[in-house]
């Protein structure tokens, strides 16, 4: 059994891909062998609040056991505390995802301290999206970049105490964090090269990797079989497939 | 399921230099089911503009892997159309007269639409080869003296009607890319480069047909478990997801496969 760590609900607004039900997206990823999957709302990455888009997130996997929901929130604006306790209110929750790039602050920004100790009263994980889009082929409009690996790395050492999972990392920027920062998991849909998974193997714990397909920006079936059709021990790949993410996740 | 990769370079930086590092390169492709590699050469490796002498090591390393194991590889002539009509000719026609080389491979030299293309024109109908073009939208990334947007690709094959074009890189082209594709039957488009994003496979062969998209997987820069199943999970006919991993490639290059 698979387990998705970064799948989304919701319309996109600049590539015609599926804007899919609760249970259409069940099935989908369910056709790729994906029988769980961690869900984020595409609606709270560009408006400026983010709980319409969530509570359409809670509606939407209600019904719906193997999509788990992940609220999106913004730590810079007033009202996280009140939307936080609104969000674990709505469903269980294992994690909140934060998207500092769209929502335009920094990872060094002090109000982060408060946010991150409340995640931790609440023995929450934190999801920190890297990148949703190769950078080359977004809207010509959009000058959002991938948030930069000076920032992760202060992120890390900021919060030592901390696990993070990032989503949409380069294997690149895996490989610049790795040597000096233990406290993150990557998720592995960004992460791509001939036999990738073999070689991140040679230099990366196969227990701090967490498949992720980005559904429905990227193909599904693809990233399932880069794991699917790796080359490597059968352990790692139960590790990485949902093995890695039921321990993160607490599932 | 037979699969032909249209789009690989075994030879990169300081891999695929020897025998048994290439025979590593079968065995991963093989574990893919792909049975035929194109190779397109190293060519980056001494940067956008090589000169003649510089095509010539680049090409002959694909001759080398071509004639080492020719059941599995075929090679496609590297060529830097700027260098002049007779040098691009001599490269050519030298390339076309050795075992193995089935195409031409332009890079980024210059933008497709540049008039120096003329004369890789001339080459392709002297030679009788098809012109693989890297391809990538400027939108983004600039560099259009360089880059050949997919707009450039669609004029170099619009001017030359008689001459089978594919351009390189569906990622990179984008739906904008499939559309400036559309409509020239001389015109394909391979899969290869860029993560795999979804929508991109049903979206040309919607329009362009399948027929006209071609597997290519860009190895070593991405993952043949990625660029092959973003096409065996593409909402689309088993038959149309044949064609593109075998039989178009099979078809326009002739090749006569086991």
């Amino acid at each position: 059994m698979l387990i998705d760590s970064n799948a989304h609900l919701g319309p996109w607004p600049f590539t015609p891909v599926p804007d899919r039900s609760g249970p259409a997206l069940a099935a989908h990823l369910a056709a790729s062998g994906v029988r769980r999957a961690l869900v984020s709302h595409f609606g709270a990455v560009f408006l400026p609040d983010p709980m319409p888009a969530n509570r359409r997130l809670f509606a939407a996997v209600r019904a719906t056991p193997g999509l788990l929901p992940v609220p999106i929130l913004n730590p810079a604006l007033p009202t996280w505390r009140e939307q936080l306790a609104e969000c674990r209110a709505a469903a269980p929750l294992r994690a909140v995802k934060l998207l500092p790039n769209y929502h335009h602050y920094s990872l060094r920004a002090g109000h982060l301290e408060d946010f991150m100790a409340a995640l931790a009263a609440a023995r929450l994980r934190l999801i920190l999206n890297v990148r949703l889009e190769d950078e080359r082929h977004k809207y010509f409009a959009l000058r959002i970049k991938g948030v930069p690996v000076p920032q992760l790395a202060h992120f890390l050492r900021r919060f030592p105490a901390h696990h993070v999972l990032f989503t949409g990392i380069y294997k690149g920027e895996v490989e610049q964090l790795a040597p000096a920062h233990t406290n993150f998991s990557a998720e592995i849909a960004f992460c791509e090269v001939t036999n990738v998974l073999e070689i991140m193997l040679k230099k990366f714990p196969a227990r701090r990797l967490l498949l992720g397909t980005c559904t429905p920006l990227l193909s599904t079936r693809g990233e399932v079989d880069k794991l699917r059709r790796a080359h490597i021990p059968a352990r790692a790949k139960e590790l990485i497939g949902s093995g890695n993410a039921r321990r993160f996740f607490r599932l | 399921m037979r699969i032909i990769d249209v789009h690989t370079h075994p030879v990169f930086c300081n891999l695929g230099r020897t025998p048994a590092e290439l025979r590593r390169v079968i065995a991963y492709g093989r574990r893919f089911d792909i049975v035929h590699m194109v190779v397109l050469g190293d060519v980056l490796v001494f940067g956008a503009t090589p000169n003649a002498e510089q095509l010539r090591l680049i090409n002959n390393d694909s001759a080398r892997v071509a004639r080492l194991f020719p059941d599995y590889f075929s090679a496609f002539v590297y060529l830097n159309p700027l260098l002049g009509e007779r040098a691009t000719l001599a490269e050519a026609e030298r390339c076309a007269a050795l075992p193995g080389f089935r195409g031409i491979k332009l890079e980024i030299a210059n933008n497709a639409a540049h008039p120096c293309m003329r004369h890789v024109a001339k080459a392709a109908r002297v030679c009788r080869l098809p012109v693989l073009q890297h391809s990538w939208s400027i939108t983004n990334i600039g560099n259009g003296q360089h880059q050949s947007d997919p707009s450039t690709t669609a004029l170099f094959a619009r001017r030359n009607p008689d001459v089978t074009v594919i351009m390189a890189h569906l990622t990179g082209i984008g739906f904008r890319g499939v559309l400036e594709a559309k409509g020239l039957p001389n015109l394909y488009v391979d899969t290869s480069g860029g993560f795999p994003e979804e929508g991109l496979i049903e979206y040309a062969a919607e329009h362009l047909g399948a027929d006209h998209v071609l597997y290519g997987s860009d190895l070593p820069i991405r993952e043949h478990s990625v660029t092959i199943g973003r096409i065996l999970g593409a909402d689309l006919p088993a038959a149309d997801r044949q064609r593109m991993l075998f039989g178009n490639t099979a078809r326009l290059l002739q090749l006569n496969l086991p």
